[in-house]
């Protein structure tokens, strides 16, 4: 049954994937044998746009087919145990800035390397990015900007969690069209990447796993 | 249709690194060779940090206008930076961008109708692209009431009606020229524009959906575009676009840029 879960979100087939979960879930599987089946058909899925086989709407539908099978195991999962062993990260597209793609991708590639991630959207202001330090408890930040007028927004984001004492409980890092060293210097960032594997390989040596 | 050369532009990095070292003979080149494939105007992006801008755009502006005597397009949404760069333009350059987003009419609009510069204006405020026709077309009349208030006559006026990546709005073109066609019918005398291959952004064989969309929005009325000259395969559906909806009389471009050898022979 996993592997013909695997195979079917890893192969775009959307409707055959939701059956076979709610299956699964009829026939008494574990929510986490369900979501570990998700996680390695994200990982083919990973890969293959990595690779140049897939590409954005595929990557796009298959954060779609997670969102759904995420619902319907919903229930199952609020008495297991705790997701995202490889700890948590609080991502968002900074203030005055909306493109969502690229912090999208972040977010799926992370999801699929196991973090638990929390996206607070697009055009984020900057005390919700410290509130949700507070109260998530990430242990990476990521933001994300497309604009020019991001690397303001970055600097002003990053000062706003330094004033509110939170700066050294988390690490940062920036990502987006043309960011590069000197922003990150500018911004007073920790790291800056280039792409989604990037933001992934950022992470896991920060936290860990 | 004419074409506003974007290959000037700060968020491309060669285009970058050639900027913050003062690379003129780099950019010029870059303007010149827009300039020979047909552009009417030459996107201008500095792309830099906010408190740098002006003066790299003032570069930029001296540096192309060196090259070539044709009018720029000045692309920021920073009013110092914009301010700088009219003061520095030998020809009246057009402006690239306002929105129906207030700070940047108040800040934007005088700065053009002073100059008698031609505008850009988006079909969006704030910073959200409005996903409906119904929410665009509100927001450009919007637009336009401030835009003849301020004395720019709608002949100089250039509503892009915002394209969105069909990799993530399948709807995307057709809203665009439903958006296109409303403001028309509204505004005779308006022009329009696009950012050409944002609409393939995520996709294979991207050559291929640019020109179909440029294709399409000509039909419906879109008479010019922000994308590169020197693509061959656009400028020849430019051409056979124009040959198609009877813009050319006799045939003469089409047969011209045949013999120029714009089309590749089988």
């Amino acid at each position: 049954m996993s592997k013909k879960l695997i195979n079917a979100i890893a192969d775009m087939k959307e409707k055959e994937a939701v059956s076979i979960v709610e299956e699964m879930v009829k026939n008494g599987s574990s929510p986490m044998a369900i979501l570990d089946a998700v996680r390695e058909a994200m990982d083919i899925v990973g890969r293959r746009y990595e690779k140049g086989i897939y590409f954005l709407p595929e990557l796009i539908l298959a954060g779609e087919m997670m969102k759904k099978i995420n619902g319907i195991i919903k229930p199952e999962m609020e008495a297991a145990a705790p997701k995202g062993g490889r700890g948590k990260i609080l991502m968002g597209t900074i203030k005055g800035d909306i493109h969502n793609i690229g912090k999208d991708i972040v977010t799926f590639m992370l999801e699929a390397h196991g973090f638990e991630v929390l996206d607070l959207g697009v055009d984020v202001p900057f005390e919700k990015f410290t509130e949700a330090i507070r109260d998530f408890k990430p242990n990476v930040v990521g933001l994300s900007g497309f604009l020019t007028l991001a690397f303001d927004a970055m600097k002003e984001t990053i000062t706003a969690i330094k004033n509110a004492g939170l700066r050294d409980n988390v690490k940062i890092m920036i990502g987006g069209g043309q960011i590069d060293e000197k922003v990150k210097t500018y911004t007073a960032a920790d790291a800056f990447g280039k792409d989604a594997m990037a933001a992934v390989t950022l992470a896991k040596n920060w936290i860990g796993g | 249709m004419k074409i506003i050369g974007e290959k000037i532009n700060g968020t491309r990095q060669r285009v970058k690194s050639a900027i913050s070292a003062r690379n003129a003979v780099f950019l010029q080149d870059l303007a010149r060779k827009q300039a020979e494939a047909g552009a009417s105007w030459l996107d201008i992006n500095a792309g830099t940090l906010p408190e740098r801008e002006p003066e790299d755009m003032v570069w930029l502006v001296e540096t192309v206008q060196e090259a070539v005597d044709i009018p720029l397009c000045l692309d920021s949404t920073n009013p110092a930076a914009l301010e700088a760069g009219i003061r520095a333009a030998k020809l009246t350059p057009m402006i690239n961008s306002i929105s129906g987003e207030a700070s940047r009419l108040e800040e934007i609009l005088p700065l053009a109708a002073g100059a008698g510069c031609p505008v850009i204006a988006l079909a969006m405020d704030h910073i959200q692209i409005p996903e409906t026709c119904g929410e665009r077309f509100a927001i450009v009349q919007k637009v336009v009431s401030a835009t003849r208030s301020s004395g720019i006559p709608d002949q100089q006026i250039y509503i892009d009606p915002l394209v969105m990546a069909l990799s993530t709005n399948i709807e995307s073109v057709n809203v665009f020229i439903e958006t296109l066609k409303a403001v028309r019918a509204e505004y005779p005398d308006i022009h329009f524009t696009a950012g050409l291959s944002n609409i393939s952004f995520g996709l294979p064989a991207r050559s291929y959906i640019n020109r179909t969309f440029l294709t399409l929005a000509m039909v419906a009325g879109l008479d010019t575009a922000i994308m590169d000259p020197l693509d061959r395969e656009l400028q020849a559906a430019i051409l056979t676009t124009q040959l198609v909806l009877g813009r050319d009389d006799y045939c003469l471009n089409f047969t011209q840029a045949y013999r120029d050898g714009v089309f590749s022979d089988r």
